[in-house]
């Protein structure tokens, strides 16, 4: 399965924890700033949600380029 | 109106009881849930609803959506179940939040003390800030809240003296009560429902005049003469009996243990509390319950049922037998207040007569209701 499918795959399945990681390694992978932090902030939602330590980081990158407080 | 009113606030011996549009006219419902439920400190739910850091159960209170929530330090608070975005219902059924509420629309998330934590994409994709949107500005809406009898009471519009005044007469009563309760687990709760107003069920628990006929087993050992009337104008009504006796086990042996400390007056003494206006109390020497009133429509009410005990351990076929029978007790009630509630449909029913002698207690809650509207009509004519 490629990236896409999976993320479908765990939004069907409601599997947050993946769902961070998914959507955390799209932000390390794609190339320009503004998706990374479009994904980075997906994961970081979800890593709320479900108390996923990844949050702390995913905040930080964030927090770096003046997308979060 | 205030004529009516007026009629129900009269000494017990003449007075009429509330007229029907408080049981069946959906104006009046409304009226009254701002005045009475919304205006006072009402039961929500009891604290062990959400025994653990993180538990949270939406509750639909007389039409408000809320959320009972037990937060990641344990203190049990009340929100409105909606987000300050767009007003989507946050939580549509109880389950344990792990982290943050988030929204299932825009995923806006809230901590467990209903801090506003983030806000994603709101400036624009991957940009989770705005200037004009102030986080510290949107927490959740908190709904004031109090726990006593492991009862969480609410007071919606927030302008209720301080629970400790609003309630001091029913706690100086039960001040020999005020100890740890140990709610009984899942044996010991159990729900009805019931096709009435909220308000009959109220008027039907506060007083003993229909036991000998509604409740001919609980009669056999708890005569009507051993009862007594608890009238407390402007606070709380209910019964009193002189001849409560211990729940056996099967080996005729097995009690539950005393709540430390009680007076003597309490080895064979029960109470029985109406709170104003939808919290029902019973006080033994070995157990309590607390009943919470669910107003769910003019005509439709669920009542939730709790049974306490003073230690956490007690045994389990002794709590078994005890929630049934006051389940049976409980359950003789309903054809009552759903056969009050259908009388409320005569269209010449004046509101009824009460007992001067027996009806007290009833007549004491009507006056209270009547009071709290007459009061909410003179602030909203004076608001004109």
């Amino acid at each position: 399965m490629d990236l896409n499918e999976q993320l479908l795959a765990a939004h069907d399945h409601g599997d947050k924890a993946a769902l961070v990681a998914l959507y955390h390694q799209a932000a390390k992978d794609v190339g320009d700033i503004n998706s990374a932090c479009f994904y980075a902030t997906q994961a970081y939602i979800f890593a709320l949600d479900c108390n996923h330590p990844d949050a702390r980081a995913l905040h930080a990158f964030l927090l770096e380029h003046g997308r979060e407080e | 109106m205030s004529d009516i009113l007026n009629a129900v606030r009269q000494p017990v011996n003449t007075a009429n009881g509330l007229p029907n549009e408080h049981y069946i006219d959906p104006n009046t419902y409304i009226e009254e849930r701002n005045a009475v439920l919304f205006a006072n400190w009402a039961g929500l739910a009891v604290a062990a609803d959400v025994p653990e850091n993180g538990d949270a159960v939406p509750i639909d209170f007389a039409g408000m959506p809320l959320l009972l929530i037990r937060d990641r330090e344990g203190a049990v608070r009340v929100f409105q179940n909606t987000c300050r975005h767009r007003g989507m219902i946050l939580v549509e059924e109880p389950r344990k939040i792990e982290g943050a509420i988030r929204c299932p629309y825009h995923s806006w998330c809230y901590s467990t003390k209903g801090e506003l934590v983030s806000t994603p994409h709101v400036g624009g994709p991957g940009q989770n800030t705005h200037p004009d949107v102030k986080r510290s500005d949107l927490g959740l809406t908190e709904i004031r809240s109090h726990i006593w009898r492991d009862v969480v009471w609410i007071n919606v519009d927030g302008k209720a003296a301080d629970f400790a005044d609003a309630m001091a007469e029913p706690m100086k009563r039960w001040a020999e009560f005020e100890k740890p309760l140990y709610h009984g687990g899942d044996d010991s709760k159990f729900t009805l429902r019931v096709k009435s107003n909220w308000k009959l069920a109220v008027e039907n628990y506060c007083e003993s005049y229909h036991l000998p006929w509604v409740h001919p087993g609980l009669n056999s050992y708890s005569r009507l003469e051993d009862h007594y009337n608890i009238e407390e104008y402007g606070h709380y009504s209910g019964q009193g009996t002189l001849v409560y006796r211990q729940l056996l086990g099967e080996d005729g042996v097995t009690k539950f243990p005393d709540f430390d400390g009680l007076s003597k007056k309490w080895d064979t003494a029960a109470e029985y509390l109406s709170v104003f206006p939808n919290v029902l109390l019973g006080a033994h020497r070995d157990h309590a319950f607390a009943i919470i009133l669910k107003p769910e429509g003019p005509e439709k009410t669920s009542e939730h049922i709790h049974l306490y005990y003073p230690t956490p351990d007690t045994d389990a076929g002794l709590r078994q037998k005890n929630s049934e029978l006051w389940k049976v007790v409980f359950e003789e009630d309903i054809f009552v207040v759903e056969g009050m509630q259908r009388g409320r449909h005569a269209v010449n029913f004046d509101g009824g007569r009460f007992s001067p002698a027996m009806d007290g207690p009833t007549h004491c809650f009507h006056d209270w209701v009547a009071g709290r509207m007459q009061a909410y009509r003179a602030q909203a004519k004076a608001a004109e």
